[in-house]
């Protein structure tokens, strides 16, 4: 069963266009990653799926199913849970009261504030302590905590490196490839190969508000992952 | 003195009441509403109609459910279309509100004074020190800091409470988690102004009812709101009991220019921290 699917997506802010056509797909257990420079519409199909950016034309389905009207809880209350570029920490709140937000939709799984905590110990540590006081690195951990609390199906990452040191990038890539290893399905939305490299089997290259380019990672290196996808 | 001081109170309990609804609709709407003195007002006459026919006590009842319908209608007929455009038709929208409201309760009660009794219960008086201090005016005190207790509690102890205070800050990042921010805030709203309606019908007994009782403590619970940090709870609940102070002080020591003060103590209060008390951090 695929939990995210967009067939031939055609999404826009008011009357600027941004994606022409996209299809692409996550199977359950699977772990795709989405490449592309700056300003190619990545961040803009996480939007789409929030209905943050208006969908003209093509169909959205998640797990499986057809989302008539997208609403910006659809997605996770659908199994679909995002860590936003920017990682969005809620000012005000706590790490743990940040944490509890992210189990609003009420879904069973593994995972609770415990689970997390043993995941990030950092959080533990600062639970009762403001979100955004804490580092960057440390902000990304509770923005990944907070999506896990949802108990989803997907796990989708928009840029979760960008602005952190590349020793916090190997900590967050240490914690991924966990998550992996337990089967959880994520789709990874990045610019830095070291990255996707460790954590997916699949990829598809975004240009101009268009995929351009799949393929699968198995039997890849990182320098010809580099090579072969000219972004 | 102790007098003075408990006559501030129940001004700024009331004050309070009133403000910390337009708090939760900025919250969670983005709007600054004028319409909420006339929600007040609106709150009184209903109070005072409703009690006609079921006393005192049917008429808070009465007053406080049927504000949380208006304001469920309002969140839907005008805060949420407004919540996305330009201030100044924000102001222009809600200021008409107040004034539709205003005419309504003219035409339907006319424009005389109408004074509502105490009910029976709380009619009596109570020694302090050497003077008589009326029993009602302590359940208005009481009643403030019940709404304020409960309020706090459930903004920082319950689900529905976080999410109010999640969305109050990032709406977007709150509904991307799965919480229907849409229907949180018709609940919210309807909070507010089922509070505007309480605090309406809890000061009936003590201000004459008149169609123009909203635009005044109108500018007051701005001030109150502006003072205490915009978007504050605990901020507001400051400002109030400060204001109350203010304003009781005003009447009875300087009454020349009694309604100037809680606008010098707003202004200088922004000079002193621009983003009012409650906020520290930009
Ligand atoms: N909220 C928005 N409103 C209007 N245009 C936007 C908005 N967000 C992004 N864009 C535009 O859409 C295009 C794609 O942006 P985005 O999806 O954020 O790219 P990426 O995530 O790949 O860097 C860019 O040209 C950007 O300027
Ligand atoms: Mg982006």
């Amino acid at each position: 069963m695929s939990l995210l699917e967009l067939e031939s997506v055609d999404a826009a802010y008011g009357k600027a266009k941004v994606l022409h056509g996209v299809s692409l797909k996550v199977e359950k257990g699977e772990r795709v990653a989405i490449l592309g420079r700056n300003g190619v519409g990545k961040t803009t199909l996480v939007n789409t799926c929030i209905g943050v950016a208006r969908l003209n034309g093509g169909q959205v389905s998640f797990g499986g199913k057809k989302v008539s009207t997208i609403r910006a809880f659809t997605a996770a209350r659908s199994g679909l849970a995002i860590v936003p570029q920017g990682r969005r920490i809620v000012p005000g709140l706590t790490v743990r009261e940040n944490l509890i937000l992210g189990s609003a939709p009420n879904r069973s799984g593994p995972w609770n504030q415990e689970a997390v905590f043993n995941l990030f110990p950092i959080l533990r540590e600062r639970a009762d302590t403001l979100g955004t006081a804490m580092s960057g690195g440390q902000q990304q951990m509770l923005a990944i905590g907070r999506a896990l609390m949802a108990n989803p199906d997907l796990l989708i990452l928009d840029e979760p490196s960008e602005g952190l040191a590349p020793v916090v990038v190997d900590e967050l890539g240490d914690a991924l490839v966990r998550l992996a290893q337990n089967g959880t399905s994520i789709l990874l939305i990045e610019q830095n190969f070291g990255l996707v490299h460790k954590i997916s089997e699949r990829y598809y290259v975004l240009s101009k508000g268009s995929v351009v380019e799949q393929g699968s990672m198995r039997g890849l290196s990182l320098e010809s992952l580099k090579k072969h996808v000219s972004v | 003195m102790i007098i003075q001081v408990l006559n501030g109170l129940v001004y700024g309990g009331m004050l309070y009441i009133l403000s910390v609804g337009l708090v939760l609709l900025f919250g969670l709407r983005r709007v600054v509403n004028f319409a909420h003195g006339g929600l007040f007002m609106l709150g009184a006459y209903a109070g005072y109609a409703a009690s006609m026919q079921f006393g005192f006590w049917g008429g808070v009842v009465f007053s406080v459910v049927a504000l949380a319908v208006l304001g469920a209608l309002l969140d839907r007929l005008v805060f949420r279309p407004l919540q996305n455009v330009d201030h100044m038709i924000t102001v222009l929208v809600t200021y008409g509100l107040l004034l539709v409201f205003e005419d309504f309760v003219h035409t339907v009660w006319g424009a005389d004074l109408i004074s509502v009794r105490v009910p029976a219960l709380l009619a009596g008086t109570i020694g302090i020190g050497d003077t008589q201090f009326p029993v009602y005016r302590l359940v208005v005190i009481a009643v403030a800091i019940a709404v304020a207790l409960g309020l706090s509690a459930w903004l920082h102890f319950s689900r529905a409470g976080l999410y109010v205070r999640a969305s109050s800050v990032d709406s977007l990042t709150t509904a991307m988690q799965g919480v229907d921010t849409e229907r949180l805030s018709i609940g919210v709203v309807a909070l507010g102004t089922a509070l505007a309606g309480l605090s309406g019908v809890v000061a009936a007994p003590l201000i004459a009812l008149s169609p123009s009782m909203g635009s005044s403590i109108l500018i007051e619970s701005f001030i109150v709101v502006v003072t205490g940090g915009l978007g504050s709870f605990v901020g507001a609940f400051i400002a109030a009991i400060v204001i109350g102070q203010v304003h009781n002080f005003g009447v009875v020591y300087l009454p020349n220019v009694s309604s100037m003060l809680p606008l010098l103590l707003m202004v200088g209060v922004l000079i002193w921290r621009p983003t009012g008390l409650a906020r520290t951090q930009s």
